[in-house]
């Protein structure tokens, strides 16, 4: 059984239109995912669904086969559905320990939370450096860290990361990407949002195209970067838009 | 010199009692982007509550908090629960909020007048008249009791808010909701728990207000202009900023008493207020807010 199943769901904001209408997508335990489409296509929206933010209006999400529409995100996060948005959204008046610290808010074994502080530290060095600094004092990149440092505290199931390089110099957003890529030998499935279809496809295994709020094509990562057809077919508008 | 100290002495007193109005209003503001224009009135309810207790049971004042604290805890998260989760959804939230809070003032103003009529009341227990000499200090017992039972259940709340759980998940939430919902915070639980604080503290109030000034069913509106300057200076959601506003505020409005004349005193809040904001206009420790 596939670890989470997204089956022909419609959401919008609102009263507002239908943003996706009727999407599929299949999440496998241990395959990475990168997600790409043109900006508006419904990538984020995506992704609000499954974490609990959107309700869909129709279709179901399901984790393990279990239904999980209309949980909250406290609860997905504890089924295992970490959600790490586009805006890094960290506790600017925090410092980045305490930020760490409120990743783990679901977890209550303060032992464990030390020791997968340490293991974040260990991962992320610059955070280490870091820890006693406001996180609202931080540069772009490292607040990127933050949230995903913050992600790996309470260890999910799933994490899904919404544009992770957005305004970042393209050295650190390689930092990033090969931070995210260490993820998967954690036993953490990585489902990846990208507006970079190139930079985000050369980091993982699967590829989804979104359009208009319903699936394009998926395929293996290496097949549709490696063919000029698709590429040309499917990530044309979004390569063009990604550079700009 | 004496004579400064004393006006010095006078105004913390009455700013500690501020300071603790106000934080429950930042609180609420900060976790719930909520302006509840009806926080003075609500402090009003408690005041007569603690008249009741009196006139009825001659229960003191200071006890009565005991009783106005848990039930305006009550009404604080039945409210919540009642009248916020379908606004939440509402691209109108700030704008909805702001009518039904002040709909809600209106609301109590006009029940407190039915059940208590429209004229002065005070609670006057033995220490609402009598006073005490520290030194070449005049202070009188009523604001030094209010004073010490404010900033105690100050320092209650920030040890809350900085060394518990919950409390943590409040601060949180107020630095960023969205957020807060990422790392696992049921945001609608903190809600209502805030509204909860914010109203026991307006509880509070209340009853160490009834013994300090005589007050009538209107008296909310003077008292929430007054709040609102005091958030607004400290920057709205910071409990610090209102704190140190709120004495800051009194300190000013009471040398501008004994300088000028009473009748200058409420000027002067508005005026600092101003001048502040020229300067800051996010206030003294505000974030600039995200509505
Ligand atoms: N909070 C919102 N309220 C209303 N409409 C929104 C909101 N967020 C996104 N949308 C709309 O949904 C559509 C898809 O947006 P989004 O999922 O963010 O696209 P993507 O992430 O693929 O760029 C866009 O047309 C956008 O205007
Ligand atoms: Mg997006």
């Amino acid at each position: 059984m596939a670890l989470l199943e997204v089956e022909d769901v419609v959401a919008g904001y609102g009263a507002g239109p239908d943003i996706l209408t009727g999407l599929s997508v299949t999440i496998e335990e241990g395959t990475s995912y990168c997600i790409v489409g043109p900006n508006g296509a419904g990538k984020s929206t995506l992704l609000r669904a499954i974490a609990g933010f959107l309700k869909p209006r129709a279709g179901e999400v399901r984790l393990d086969g279990v239904l999980m529409n209309g949980s909250r995100p406290d609860q997905m996060l504890a089924a295992g559905i970490c959600f790490v948005p586009q805006d890094a959204s960290l506790f600017p008046m925090m410092t980045v320990r305490e930020n760490l610290a409120m990743g783990g808010y679901l977890v209550n074994d303060r032992a464990l939370l030390r020791q997968r502080m340490d293991m974040v530290y260990e991962t992320f060095p610059i955070l280490a450096e870091r820890r006693g600094q406001n996180a609202g004092t931080l540069s772009g990149g490292e607040q990127q860290m933050v949230t995903l440092g913050r992600a790996l505290m309470i260890e999910p199931r799933v994490v899904m990361i919404d544009e992770p390089s957005l305004g970042l110099a393209p050295m650190i957003a390689d930092q990033i990407f090969e931070k995210i890529r260490g993820f998967g030998a954690l036993g953490i499935t990585v489902v990846l949002v990208e507006q970079n279809a190139v930079k985000g496809l050369e980091n993982v295994d699967w590829g989804i195209v979104l359009d208009l709020g319903s699936k394009d094509f998926e395929g293996p990562a290496d097949g549709i970067l490696a063919d000029p057809r698709i590429r040309e077919l499917y990530l044309g508008k979004t390569m063009s838009k990604g550079m700009t | 010199m004496a004579h400064w100290l004393q006006i010095l002495v006078l105004g913390l007193l009455l700013g500690g009692v501020y300071a603790m109005m106000a934080s429950g209003l930042t609180l609420l503001f900060g976790v719930m982007r909520v302006v509840n224009l009806a926080h003075a009135a609500f402090i009003l309810i408690a005041s007569y509550m603690t008249y009741a207790l009196f006139e009825g049971l001659t229960l003191d004042p200071m006890i009565s908090l005991f009783v106005t604290m848990p039930l305006m805890f009550g009404l604080g998260v039945g409210l919540y629960l009642l009248l916020f989760p379908r606004l939440e959804e509402s691209p109108r939230y700030v704008e909805m909020t702001v009518l039904l809070t002040f709909g809600l003032a209106l609301i109590v103003e006009g029940l407190l007048t039915f059940t208590f009529t429209g004229t002065f009341r005070s609670v006057r227990p033995e220490y609402a008249s009598t006073s005490i000499m520290i030194g070449d200090l005049f202070v009188p017992t009523s604001q030094l009791y209010a004073s010490l039972i404010s900033f105690a259940l100050l320092i209650l709340l920030w040890v809350f808010l900085r060394f518990t759980k919950t409390g943590t998940a409040i601060r949180a939430t107020m630095q960023n909701r969205a957020a807060a919902q990422i790392v696992g915070v049921n945001v609608r639980r903190i809600s209502a728990l805030s509204f909860g604080l914010g109203m026991s503290l307006a509880g509070a109030a209340g009853s160490l207000l009834s013994f300090m000034f005589p007050f009538f069913p209107a008296r909310h509106w003077q008292w929430i202009a007054l709040l609102l300057a005091l958030i607004v200076l400290g920057g709205m959601g910071s409990i610090k900023g209102a704190v140190i506003g709120a004495l800051l505020l009194a300190v000013a409005s009471a040398f501008v008493t004994d300088l000028v004349g009473p009748t200058w005193s409420p000027i002067t809040f508005y005026l600092t207020l101003f001048l502040i904001l020229m300067v800051r206009p996010q206030g003294l420790f505000g974030a600039k807010v995200r509505l």
